[in-house]
């Protein structure tokens, strides 16, 4: 017997069992503390992952404000209806069907025509948050809203919302340079991915163009944020924490609704008038488009930028709809989107002599002085065996000899003709093929200005280089002549400018050689506050050295121009000795059209406080069909006429034009 | 013949006082109900019973924050009631088990292990239920029975009757009964099929046959046996496709399919580390109130006491269960008999391999198998066969002196 226990000892035995239970209780918890003590950090970021949710809560846009705080861009209530999938899932298929059939039949009775495909198809669509409800018709009637509300237990799912919609209490004013907002697109929402303090989501607004666009850094508002806490299976158990949408700031431009109101009307009004009176030679003017611009010559400031045709930004709230799209883009209307004041590239005509004739005495082509016989015209030096060779002035009119200043007064085509040519000839001597062109660029021509709204055009400075570079990209002389230099002298042949590049370079000469880059925003404020939370500053973009002897002598040209010069006629009447206006014409030909009416000015000139471009296209001269306008907006300006205030329709009389529709002939 | 090879001299002299021959007499005249003498209950092993209470009720409070919805301000009870109910019964099964001395249960031990049989032969017929590919259940109203709970004390007990008085070391031919004895169970089990149970089974046999003084070459060769047989299940068509993912899962832990056995072991994971050093504090959970965990409040309740209790309580859980088989041990250490020893080892055998089986599933260092976590798993069946285990080994422990 004794043999036996020790031979099987259970006390060892025992031991053995022991140290087996020792070993899995201790490895346990060493699994454990690695689990919970080590590791736990990562597990902790995977568990609150599986829990959470968020949806953004989108904030109502800051408004846009005119100089003096009124109201152009303001935000609205709308009713939205939209449908809760997580409720709607829950329904029995014939009930869901019945709610979805019943909804697309109560929108579309109320003027919102959808159908039961049409909602299925959207909530179907991924790209809605799933702890949202997906919106199906924005901006229905008010008493839908309460239909809804009343029979909840008719439409499970439905839900009445409200949202801020883009309201515009002066219609269509200004609306090129507001531009509107639409729905992020996803190449917009790649390019914004980044984007940590306002996310986008998909189907988010954003600007799409003018300054809805370009500061929608500070208009667009602060996403609210809600937290919903899912379970296991992904539905919403409760909402966790909220923080709370804030809307964007507002902007306040440097625009003044009342002179925007006036220069719209009146290049609408110049376009009628041009439209109306017929040419010398019998042809109709076509005065398609028109665009005028308003800048503080001081500052860089526009406090006006008309652009005719126009549209109304009403259209864009919630999306064109396909057929306003296509009138939009229709070539017979003229594309009302877009801005001509920047977007618009004409030659300057007359207007452009302001340059030449500080390039030539800049680089002593000529002395302040210096006399020169107009006979008439102007015979291109070294050419011959040419109708082309010489050069008529414009009317065919001789102003016998004239200095520079004159030659600005009266228009002078033969002396700003010589200088184009001299520039040339005497290249060598004057530094070389661009000597003409190093003068006119400190003005900003040839560049954009830089002003904050988008595809502003360049406008053309041209060059031999250029002229080379273009022949070989499409076609002509690739040889730069010297009638190239005399067609540049008077605004002519390939120089193109933007109405906004024209009147910068008015204001850069009228606040004596600061060229500012135009800003249409002074300051960014918080919602309804006169909080301040971003200034914008005038921004110098180049110092053009004018030294008096340069500049006396154009500024007493220009200043001539109405008392007797090329606009004499259009500010007849005007107080001139106690607000003296410093001005030029321009009338660019266009091959087989009209011409081109252009007037660029400052007033008062000795301390100016507004520099202005007017282009009318297809329009005849420009005394007669775009000094008017200037005039008028002068009138305003100096206090002479009273200023208008802006209506609701966005003008001080009238309306837009009305769209032709599409496919109609316009001539 | 067990009691002789005792040696006295080791006992303290007042129980051997009290160990005398005419007292042991006495005893034996002594009806079954008078049995239930105050001497005995005053061994009662205390710090085993409080243990088991404590890991009890804290399961049962687990079982609430896993079940009772996911409305952080809702309680659902009804989960709860069950689960105390159960334990009410246990209990009550406890109490019964500890009245009777187990040398007098001995006798009839074949009696619950014969019905232990019928019903496992019963549960895969058509009268079982099925669920989730495994026929494992009776459902009696509203309630559910799984018998092969119930079987794995029925075959403690039989085992120990049967090993008690064998000849040490143990003969070939006893070796091969008590795996007969094992093995019908286990391969009633095995048509179910459920191989984590079948897997406990294996366990028992192996502590109780270690300690019954099996030759040290049998007890190899049948490790070696064992081993074979379950590659060798794991490698047939025994089990679905589905229930072999979920044993060899573990083994690729940071494989990228997340198919349900993946998920689950994740989400597991997740719940008790994300509790870290102190838990997120009691019904605060959010893996367990929103139900990540699949099958928390049964299989995967220690993701909850994880979760919620952080490593202070996870740890004080284990911690007791570790005092609780310490006490178990401790009670075959001194057990007044080898029947008793053997009852001991095979109840300890039984809780540490499915302690360890079901707690090392959560944290993804055993193969998933659906074993239960002893006392605190919901579930009748398992809460009443736990208590009825514990009740003998208190009835061994309170007559350790005779």
């Amino acid at each position: 017997m004794r043999g036996h226990v020790d031979e099987h000892r259970p006390r060892l035995r025992l031991s053995i069992v022991a140290v087996v239970s020792v070993a899995l209780f201790a490895s346990l918890f060493a699994r454990l503390y690695d689990l919970q003590v080590v590791g736990a950090g990562d597990y902790q970021v995977q568990a609150e992952a599986n829990r959470v949710r968020t949806v953004q809560i989108p904030a109502p846009r800051g408004r846009i404000l005119d100089r003096d705080g009124k109201v152009i861009v303001d935000n609205r209530v709308a009713v939205v209806v939209a449908v809760d999938r997580s409720v709607l899932s829950e329904l029995p298929r014939a009930r869901r069907d019945d709610v979805i059939g019943r909804l697309a039949l109560d929108l579309t009775g109320a003027g919102n025509p959808v159908s039961p495909q049409e909602i299925l198809a959207r909530l179907e669509d991924e790209r809605f948050n799933r702890y949202a409800p997906v919106p199906i018709a924005v901006d229905v009637p008010e008493e839908l809203k309460i239909y809804f509300d009343e029979r909840a237990a008719d439409y499970p799912s439905v839900v009445v919302e409200r949202t801020a919609l883009r309201a515009y209490p002066y219609g269509p004013l200004a609306a090129h340079i507001i531009g509107y907002v639409g729905k992020i697109d996803p190449t917009e929402l790649a390019a914004h991915q980044d984007e940590t303090a306002k996310p986008y989501t998909l189907n988010d607004e954003i600007g799409k163009t003018g300054v809805e666009q370009t500061y929608e850094r500070w208009l667009r508002g602060t996403p609210g944020l809600r937290r919903i806490e899912v379970d296991a299976e992904g539905d919403p158990v409760r909402v966790i924490s909220e923080r709370p949408p804030r809307a964007g700031d507002d902007l306040v431009l440097s625009l003044d609704v009342d002179v925007q109101a006036l220069a719209e009307q009146k290049v609408q009004q110049g376009l009628a008038d041009a439209r109306a009176r017929p040419n010398r030679d019998g042809t109709r003017n076509a005065a398609t488009k028109g665009a005028a611009v308003v800048l503080d010559p001081n500052n860089g400031q526009v406090i006006a930028m008309a652009s005719y045709p126009s549209y109304d930004p009403n259209i864009a709230v919630d999306g064109f709809d396909a057929a306003e799209w296509a009138r939009l883009n229709d070539p017979v209307n003229h594309y009302p989107l877009n801005n001509w004041a920047i977007q618009g590239q004409w030659a300057p005509g007359s207007t452009y002599k302001l340059f030449m004739g500080y390039a030539a005495l800049m680089a002593g082509v000529m002395a302040p002085d210096t006399v020169f016989s107009d006979r008439g015209g102007y015979l291109i030096p070294g050419c011959s065996g040419d109708p082309h060779c010489y050069r008529r002035n414009a009317g065919g009119a001789a102003y016998g000899n004239v200095t520079i200043q004159r030659a600005i007064t009266v228009s002078s085509d033969a002396y700003f003709y010589n200088v184009g040519a001299q520039f040339w000839l005497q290249r060598e001597r004057l530094g070389g093929e661009e000597a003409l062109q190093t003068h006119l660029r400190p003005w900003g021509l040839g560049d954009g200005t830089g002003v904050a709204l988008t595809s502003e055009a360049s406008g053309r400075v041209p060059t031999p280089a250029w002229k080379r570079e273009y022949a070989e990209r499409v076609d002509g002389d690739p040889d730069w002549r010297t009638g190239d230099s005399v067609n540049m002298g008077i605004g002519q042949g390939d120089v193109l400018v933007t109405p906004l590049q024209l009147a910068n370079g008015y204001a850069t000469f009228a606040n004596g050689g600061t060229r500012y880059v135009p800003k249409v925003a002074i300051r960014a404020q918080a919602y309804q506050t006169d909080r301040v939370t971003q200034k914008f500053e005038p921004e110098v973009a180049e110092k053009v050295p004018l030294p008096p002897h340069v500049r006396q002598p154009l500024y007493d040209g220009l200043v001539g121009v109405p008392v007797s010069g090329t606009a004499v006629r259009a500010f007849s009447g005007f107080p001139l000795d106690t607000y003296p206006i410093a001005g030029k014409t321009g009338t660019a030909q266009v091959d087989e059209k009209s011409d081109t009416a252009v007037f660029a000015a400052f007033g008062p000139a000795p301390a100016p406080r507004y520099a202005m471009a007017v282009f009318l296209e297809e329009s005849g001269f420009g005394g007669t069909a775009s000094a008017p306008v200037a005039r008028a907006l002068f009138d305003a300006l100096s206090g002479v006429v009273p200023l208008q205030p802006a209506g609701p329709n966005g003008l001080p009389v009238g309306a837009a034009a009305p769209l032709a529709p599409t496919g109609a002939s316009y001539d | 013949m067990a009691r002789t090879t005792l040696d006295l001299s080791r006992i303290p002299s007042r129980e051997r006082q009290l160990r005398t021959p005419s007292e042991r007499g006495r005893r034996r005249d002594e009806s079954l109900f008078r049995d239930r003498a105050p001497a005995a209950w005053r061994h009662v092993d205390l710090v085993l019973l409080m243990c088991t209470a404590a890991v009890s009720a804290l399961g049962a409070l687990m079982i609430l924050s896993s079940t009772r919805g996911t409305d952080p301000d809702v309680y659902d009870l009804s989960f709860l009631r069950k689960q105390v109910f159960f334990l009410v019964m246990g209990v009550i099964g406890m109490v019964l088990v500890t009245l009777v001395d187990y040398r007098r249960l001995r006798d009839f031990a074949w009696l619950p292990y014969a019905v232990g049989l019928v019903l496992l032969a019963l549960v895969v017929s058509p009268l079982g239920t099925e669920q989730r590919g495994t026929q494992a259940w009776f459902q009696l109203g509203s309630f559910q029975l799984q018998p092969a709970e119930l079987a794995k004390v029925t075959v403690v007990l039989a085992v120990a009757a049967l090993l008690a008085g064998s000849e040490v070391p143990l003969r070939v031919h006893r070796v091969g009964l008590t795996l007969l004895v094992f093995g019908v169970p286990t391969a009633l089990i095995m048509l179910q099929p459920d191989l984590g149970t079948a897997l406990v089974f294996v366990a028992i046999a192996t502590g109780m046959l270690l300690i019954a003084g099996a030759r040290a070459r049998h007890v190899v060769v049948l490790t070696a046996v064992g081993v074979i047989a379950v590659v060798g299940v794991l490698t047939s068509d025994v089990l679905e496709t589905y229930q072999r993912d979920r044993l060899t899962g573990f083994l690729d832990q940071d494989g990228t399919d997340l198919q349900a056995e993946a998920y689950n072991l994740d989400q597991s994971k997740a719940a008790i580390a994300s509790g870290s050093t102190s838990g997120k504090g009691l019904f605060e959970g959010t893996q367990t109130r929103l139900g990540f965990v699949p099958e928390q409040h049964t299989d995967f309740i220690f993701t909850a006491v994880g979760e919620e209790l952080g490593f202070v309580g996870s740890a004080t859980v284990l911690g007791l269960l570790a005092l609780m088989c310490l006490r178990i041990w401790r009670t075959a250490q001194i057990a007044h008999d080898r029947l008793g020893m053997l009852i001991c080892v095979g109840v300890l055998s039984m809780l540490v391999f499915q302690i360890f089986q079901n707690v090392g599933m959560t944290m993804g260092i055993m193969p998933i198998t659906g074993i239960t976590l002893p006392f605190m798993s919901y579930g009748g069946s398992s809460v009443l066969a736990s208590w009825l285990a514990i009740g003998l080994v208190l009835n061994v422990h309170m007559r350790r002196f005779g």
